[in-house]
């Protein structure tokens, strides 16, 4: 194997075996979509139900990759410092990108256990969506943007916050609070205009919507998020957060002091 | 390996000061000081963890960072996963110095093999013993192209048969003429090595055979005594008597003299008079911990 799939096996494992892992990044998210499809339905006309069990379904599948990029990684990159294993890397041949790639690589191996858990949970729940070709390459390209987010936000935590709990709570922290101020635990059209700004700038909350633009109705997103501009700003504002991400991974987590 | 006046500062404090080593291929080397002599900081740039704030180090002709592919570095902590077997974690290391496929599975049980962990590979490493793990971090630096290995304190917090165990696993390592740099702050540690650097506030205080380190100390003999229950009178009737050659260890004092025989009666009686209840007293040629004393007035074990 290589050093990034070495790596990405290593990462994917640990993750897998780590109990409070797999309950906070996939049985949490699940639970809440189970929740909400039952506390909730009797409040939703029956026309549109389906898809709106869809949408919240889509907006906790995002929620479980904020949770895995945001929580998860920079807990891993923490406690590989803190028991000397970055020390360890250090003196191998192993190239920081390398470093980065595989664990990005584990992260996207346990984001997918982590969506194929919420969706069957989901769908199990009556919820569904509007999937044709066209619409499932879309939503890759936006689930992809969302992941770019969390991660870079995760490897920026885990190159600053030096400690391990202090990591994961830094990074549970900001998921839970940008998911609540972006429109991802409620609808879009329920937030206040200052919220909503937010919501258009957030990457990832840009995502949700345009994923529930895509996949469940139009209007359950709450405006338009599929313009040239607001996806351009989307992408790029993502592009730039990882990359600030792996910035700060190769000049602080593996600096030679 | 060689440094050639090797320097390493952090602000103001200077950790590492003209530090020259020369280190032969297949040596079995220890460093041996106290906590915070900047030991293991030299071992670190050895390792290429770290750089120097000025001179330079050498692996093979080339500074370390050059030479990763022959460092097999065994840092003070636990750095295997708890959540992979001893197998799991070993194809990880594997993968990363290149291997793969079913190279990487013969490297890999061969590392296992020699750390005798093969019957306990599948199983994952929370269930190791400290001994077990220890040997599986070494395992890591047994896979072919390591040429150096550099041991942090290897066998702190290991139990007398664990670090017995590990020292021969050591010994095996040497044999197969993989160069050893070993840190550690036990003497008896150190008793195995070829040739002992003893270290304190970042210079390199004696340099040589522990045998000719010993012979050369200027004490012959040193008196262990222990006592019931250890003092502040004790220690100061006892350094009243022999000076600052008294120091507490874990189950008494210890005292430098060339002339034990006529102190016997005198410390019994002093620590007797200071209320210091005295259960043995031994003569015993000098440990290395006993010529770092000497060499430096602290004690190797201080922090």
């Amino acid at each position: 194997m290589g050093q990034v799939s070495s790596t990405g096996v290593r990462v994917l494992k640990e993750f897998l075996r780590q109990r409070a892992t797999v309950f906070w990044t996939i049985a949490w998210p699940s639970l809440w979509v189970f929740i909400s499809a039952v506390s909730f339905a009797s409040a939703i006309p029956e026309e549109i139900a389906a898809l709106a069990r869809g949408a919240f379904t889509i907006s906790m599948l995002l929620f479980a990759l904020m949770i895995a990029g945001m929580g998860n990684l920079p807990a891993s990159i923490a406690e590989d410092r803190e028991r000397g294993l970055m020390a360890k890397l250090k003196s191998m041949p192993l190239r920081p990108i390398n470093d980065l790639a595989g664990r990005i690589l584990g992260l996207v191996g346990f984001s997918i256990v982590a969506s194929i858990a919420v969706l069957a949970v989901g769908y199990a729940c009556g919820g569904r969506l509007n999937l044709t070709v066209a619409r499932a390459g879309a939503a890759m390209g936006f689930l992809s943007v969302a992941f770019l987010t969390s991660v870079g936000i995760g490897v920026t935590i885990g190159s600053l916050v030096k400690e391990v709990h202090g990591a994961t709570m830094t990074g549970i922290g900001i998921s839970v609070v940008t998911a609540a101020l972006g429109g991802i635990f409620a609808p879009y059209s329920a937030l206040p205009d200052f919220l909503k700004a937010f919501a258009r700038v957030y990457p990832v909350s840009s995502a949700n919507s345009s994923l529930i633009y895509i996949l469940c109705r139009e209007d359950l997103a709450g405006y338009n998020p599929i313009t040239a501009g607001q996806v351009a700003w989307t992408v790029l504002a993502s592009i730039v957060i990882f990359l600030v991400g792996v910035f700060l991974y190769s000049k602080l987590s593996w600096r030679s002091d | 390996m060689s440094t050639y006046d090797l320097c390493k500062s952090y602000g103001d404090k200077e950790v590492l000061s003209d530090v020259n080593l020369r280190i032969a291929e297949g040596e079995f080397y220890c460093l041996m000081g106290p906590n915070g002599s900047g030991k293991s900081t030299l071992l670190s740039i050895l390792a290429s963890v770290r750089r120097p704030t000025s001179g330079r180090a050498e692996l093979y002709g080339r500074p370390p960072e050059c030479s990763k592919e022959t460092i097999g570095y065994i840092p003070q902590e636990n750095f295997t996963s708890t959540h992979l077997t001893g197998r799991e974690n070993l194809r990880y290391f594997a993968g990363i110095l290149g291997y793969s496929g079913a190279e990487a599975r013969r490297i890999v049980d061969s590392a296992l093999e020699k750390t005798g962990l093969l019957e306990d590979a599948d199983r994952r490493v929370s269930q190791y013993s400290g001994g077990m793990r220890k040997r599986l971090e070494v395992a890591t630096a047994l896979f072919p192209g390591i040429r150096v290995m550099l041991l942090d304190e290897p066998t702190t917090g290991l139990d007398p048969s664990a670090r017995r165990s590990f020292l021969g696993l050591i010994q095996d390592v040497k044999a197969e003429n993989v160069t050893i740099v070993m840190v550690t702050h036990m003497g008896s540690d150190a008793e195995l090595a070829d040739r002992v650097g003893m270290i304190d506030s970042g210079r390199v205080v004696a340099e040589g055979t522990p045998q000719d380190l010993k012979a050369n100390s200027g004490t012959s003999s040193v008196l262990e005594v222990e006592v019931a229950a250890k003092t502040q009178r004790g220690l100061e009737a006892l350094r009243r008597l022999v000076g600052e050659g008294a120091v507490e260890t874990d189950n008494g004092y210890k005292i430098l003299s060339d002339d034990v025989e006529v102190l016997i009666p005198k410390v019994n009686r002093e620590l007797d008079d200071a209320g210091c209840k005295v259960l043995e007293v031994r003569a015993k040629r000098p440990s290395l911990e006993d010529v770092f004393f000497e060499l430096t007035g602290r004690a190797v074990s201080e922090g």
